[in-house]
């Protein structure tokens, strides 16, 4: 029991990587918490079951359809609010509760179009019945999303590290005020961080349905705390520290599960809380911000 | 004088409210919507307490409320405590929970929020873990039919939003509150002016928990049968806050009028559009983030008028 | 003589008070109050409830009325309800509203026990008798409280009796030996649990290998089927919400893990969402209870489930957001119940109320079953017969397998 659940909670753990990853770039550019992260993430499964029931496309295509749309959605919602978010002395503090608004209304918006009941996918989609990986039994569906997760992984990387545009965002990273003052269009960086970190929420949620039973369009909630966990252990504002973060909640959960099932809610909070408060900069740390 | 003056405009201010919460009772017989009104009062001018004058907004508030409410219940429960000895009991309660989570008070205030609604989280996962159900009922629920008192308990509700009332004033006042002030506003520069940021703070954080854990509990007891959801409720945090950023935070008008207005046509329409409600609710928030952080009574505030 | 004709005079004194008490002025229209949760966690089990009433409101209504015995005569029905948004804060004050402001002359909870349970002190406070349509709390039905009565739902306690029942006899005939029980701690699956739990130990025949509460929020069982596996049982119980089931059973034919007997709440009673959500070849051959919606009950009064069935589809076609299930079923009978008592009770007082219900004990059968009550007010004459979900050519049945009395097929164990 044991080898398995480590062994599952690190592919789950990718997953959880692919939820945190979003939050944690537009935190990283933009030092603001979208607390509508999670409510994101319910639209990407909401696309993926209407793109399924309307036009029976696999979860494969949604996600490349999300990843274009969120990202092209995201730019006008930077505009319209982040700008002047930033603005205001306590961005950090105010981005929150901005955010938690945008939050209740995406919920509400959905609840009036599609109603309160679970949405999902046929299990087919993604393969029926286990693959055996080193000796242990996964669901194909986990196979599947933790390789969409290395893959958005990696595509993060290399838009940071090997593109001008993600030069730009790194230098806006260290110092937004630096990156002002030598000239770079700090806006335009920024709001396309913002449209991939939603998209990335976006296709997290259209594998929802596999890893979660289904979606509702009150799940935005709980998502956030957890992908907050993962991104704040990881490092906050190192995308690729959430990776790190991701494998820990994943592999936390999954031996809570087994040896302290009724327990094993508390854990994204207990995890979040020790962090903060002990090594607030994250196990990756250097230190990016004054906790 | 000007001083004396602005006290009696707080102070008279306060007294109407209380006044008014008091007759209503007589006048209007739904009780529980009453009673509903003086809790968000209340809980609204607790979270003024630590908001409104730190600038640390605790999205777990609802916690300390929690706390109180199943301190309230146990000490009902299993040492059989008259109400007002459990009520104290519930005070102490989310006293104990604000001294464990003083560490909070560390981090900055993006961090500080979200920490302290995990930690709201937390609680509620043990209080409603099964496996102390021989301590807290779990998940089942409790019931304290015994000492059901639905007149008494809305009065002693309205004492404590009395009391609380009375802090607000203090605090908007008094040297102590004008510190906490100054901390909000450059934590640096009034430590350097020997003013005690760490003890301000702590202050302003146990009142703030204290007064949600007596609302818990004068909660539970006016209600009586409840679920851990139900006084774990993340809606009370998300109400107090949005009354005290929709009236304007420091002062004791603005999470009244928060209160009224909000709370009130949230009863008046809310109720049977609640989608609508929230969508309005959360564009909002939205609004007054980025066009009004002080809220409504910054229109008259930034024009010089002085609101109590 | 004259005696008798004075003795006449005074047998007809009663009488004439009698009339007259039976016809005071009647209303213009009779009030029932309710709540809905439209959203949250609760809005999948009280719509149907609701719009279930609905229907048998306007029926009544169509006809001029529900007859009530006390004014003689048909009074038009006129519905005030509240959506309290599945939170029990809100739903407290609105119950409070529906009796101090609206003055309703009868009372219908919200459905399930979360909502249910703020009413029971509020109903009780203000001597207001409260038709529970499916709160099965323990803790509502006391002695002291006479102002509460249980309508559609079982109490939760004697739900699981039959799969103890089936695997204690079947299932041990069968070679089931080892039983894994895994639930989520809430009130309604967390009582389950610990009912099943009694009953097979008291029983004695089988072993429980594994038994364990997750939170009810989980939505993920991978680790857990894994876990359950490593004991290798040969029935696995999961009792959980509808979300906790349709992950389950998805995480389940995932993992490849096949177990002799598997039972989930919803996978019958919530059979058309789970399908949604599930899928027919991931149901195929796991138990559940057989709700009133998928069983044909013989009434005595009232539609039988086809005709309700139909009237059903009328007042909401296919794609009008709105799923049939026992939840409909509930609200329906609720209905009949309100009928029933409306037509034998002495007076609208809520104490007579509450005595034309318990009159009704034991002598109503609707389309939901035998109607029965004890003495505290909680309903034990309903009851949830296990069911399998077989395969009838291309459709996936839930078919009634245990007890005897009520079986319409043959459990299907498998090897």
């Amino acid at each position: 029991m044991l080898v398995g659940a480590l062994f599952a909670g690190l592919v789950f753990g990718l997953y959880f990587t692919l939820v945190g990853l979003g939050l944690n770039l537009v935190f990283g550019v933009m030092r603001i918490v979208n607390l509508a992260h999670g409510d994101f993430l319910m639209l990407g499964g909401f696309a993926a079951y209407g793109l399924f029931s309307a036009f029976g496309l696999p979860p494969l295509a949604s996600a490349l359809i999300v990843l274009v749309v969120f990202t092209l959605l995201g730019l006008p919602i930077y505009y319209l609010v982040v700008p002047r978010l930033l603005a205001a002395r306590d961005s950090e503090m105010l981005s929150i509760i901005l955010f938690f608004g945008m939050s209740q209304m995406i919920e509400a918006i959905t609840t009036i179009a599609f109603g309160a009941t679970e949405r999902s996918l046929p299990g087919r989609l993604l393969g029926v019945g286990p693959v055996i990986l080193l000796g242990q039994r996964l669901p194909s569906s986990w196979v599947y999303s933790a390789v969409v997760s290395a893959v958005a992984v990696v595509g993060v990387y290399l838009y940071l590290y090997r593109t001008r545009l993600g030069t730009l965002t790194r230098a806006v990273m260290v110092s937004r005020d630096e990156a002002l003052a030598t000239g770079i269009d700090v806006h335009r960086v920024s709001a396309i961080a913002f449209g991939i970190g939603i998209a990335l929420a976006g296709i997290a949620g259209v594998f929802a349905p596999f890893m979660l039973g289904s979606v509702t369009p009150a799940i935005g909630a709980g998502i956030n705390i957890a992908a907050f966990a993962v991104i704040v252990v990881g490092t906050l504002g190192n995308p690729l520290g959430t990776v790190l973060g991701g494998i820990i909640y994943g592999v936390s959960l999954m031996l809570m599960q087994t040896y302290l099932s009724s327990w094993a809610n508390i854990l994204p909070n207990l995890l979040l809380i020790a962090v903060l408060l002990i090594r607030p900069e994250g196990l990756l740390g250097r230190q990016v911000r004054r906790a | 004088m000007p001083d004396r003056k602005r006290i009696a405009g707080d102070l008279g201010l306060a007294a109407l409210v209380v006044v008014a919460m008091s007759v209503a009772h007589g006048v209007y017989s739904n009780e529980l919507l009453l009673f509903n009104f003086v809790m968000f009062l209340t809980l609204s001018q607790g979270l003024n307490l630590i908001y409104g004058f730190t600038g640390y907004l605790p999205f777990g508030y609802v916690g300390f409320f929690g706390a109180g409410a199943y301190g309230f219940a146990l000490a009902v429960m299993h040492l059989h405590s008259p109400p007002l000895l459990a009520l104290a009991i519930a005070g102490l309660a989310a006293l104990v929970l604000a001294v464990i989570l003083a560490p909070l008070l560390r981090l900055s205030g993006a961090y500080f929020a979200i920490a302290s609604l995990a930690a709201a989280q937390a609680l509620y996962e043990v209080i409603a873990n099964p496996d102390l159900q021989d301590l807290t009922k779990g998940p089942y629920g409790v019931s304290l039919s015994g000492v059901f008192a639905p007149r008494l308990s809305y009065f002693v509700a309205v004492a404590i939003m009395a009391v609380t009332f009375a802090l607000v004033v203090w605090l908007r006042n008094s040297r102590f509150g004008l510190s906490l002030q100054a901390i909000r506003e450059d934590p640096v520069s009034a430590a350097m002016a020997g003013v005690s940021v760490v003890r301000g703070r702590m202050v302003a954080w146990l009142l703030s928990s204290v007064i949600a854990g007596l609302s818990g509990g004068v909660f539970a007891w006016h209600i009586s049968v409840f679920y851990p959801d139900t006084v774990f409720d993340v809606t009370f945090s998300i109400f107090a806050t949005v009354f005290t950023l929709f009236g304007g935070a420091t002062t004791l008008t603005g999470p009244l009028l928060g209160v009224f207005f909000l709370y009130g046509v949230y009863n008046a329409i809310g109720i049977t559009v609640p989608q609508y409600f929230q969508l309005i609710y959360g564009a909002l928030i939205m609004g007054l983030v980025l066009f009004l952080p002080n809220g409504l009574v910054s229109l008259l505030t930034r024009r010089g008028f002085r609101v109590p | 003589m004259f005696r008798r004709a004075l003795l006449g005079l005074a047998a007809l004194l009663p009488l004439g008070i009698g009339v007259a008490r039976a016809a005071p002025p009647a209303p213009a229209e009779l009030k029932i109050g309710t709540l809905y949760a439209s959203s949250g966690p609760f809005a999948s089990i009280s719509m149907p409830v609701y719009d279930a009433l609905k229907i048998w409101i306007n029926e009544k209504n169509a006809e001029g009325g529900v007859f009530v015995k006390p004014y003689n005569k048909k009074i038009p029905i006129k519905l005030i309800s509240y959506d309290d948004q599945s939170s029990t804060a809100t739903a407290a004050t609105l119950y409070n509203q529906l009796i101090t402001q609206d003055k309703v002359d009868l009372l219908i909870a919200d459905s399930g026990s979360v909502l249910t349970s703020v009413a029971v002190p509020i109903a009780k406070e203000h001597k207001m008798f409260l038709f529970d349509v499916s709160g099965t709390g323990g803790t509502f039905f006391t002695k002291d409280n006479p102002y509460i009565g249980l309508m559609a739902d079982p109490v939760s306690t004697i739900w699981p009796k039959y799969i103890a029942d089936f695997l204690d006899d079947i299932g041990v005939k069968n070679g089931i030996k080892k039983v894994a029980i895994l639930y989520s701690t809430n009130d309604f699956t967390g009582t389950q649990a610990a009912a099943v739990r009694g009953f097979i130990k008291k029983a004695g025949k089988l072993d429980i290998v594994y038994d364990q509460g997750v939170p009810t929020s989980t939505s993920n069982y991978t680790v857990l089927l894994n876990n359950i596996a490593a004991h290798n049982p040969d029935a696995v119980l999961e009792l959980g919400y509808v979300g906790n089931d349709i992950a389950f059973l998805r995480n389940l034919q995932d993992s490849g893990d096949k177990f002799r007997f598997v039972f989930t709440i919803y996978g019958g009673t919530e059979m058309d969402e789970l399908l949604k959500n599930v899928g027919a070849a991931a149901m195929q051959g796991t138990f559940s209870y057989v709700p009133a919606a998928l069983y044909d009950y013989k009434p005595n009064f009232g539609p039988t489930l086809e005709q309700f069935r139909a009237a059903w589809d009328k007042a909401y076609p296919k794609g009008s957001g709105v799923e049939w299930g026992a939840n409909a079923v509930y609200g329906y009978m609720t209905g009949l119940v309100l009928e029933r008592t409306l037509a034998t009770t002495a007076s609208m007082d809520q104490m007579a109320i509450h005595n034309a219900v318990f009159g009704l004990s034991g002598k109503l059968n609707t389309l939901d079953g035998p109607f029965a009550l004890n003495a505290e007010g909680a309903q034990v004459g309903e009851i949830t017969p296990l069911g399998q979900l077989q395969m009838q050519g291309k459709d996936l049945k839930l078919v009634a397998v245990y007890p005897p009395k009520f079986a319409k097929g043959k459990a299907d164990l498998g090897k």
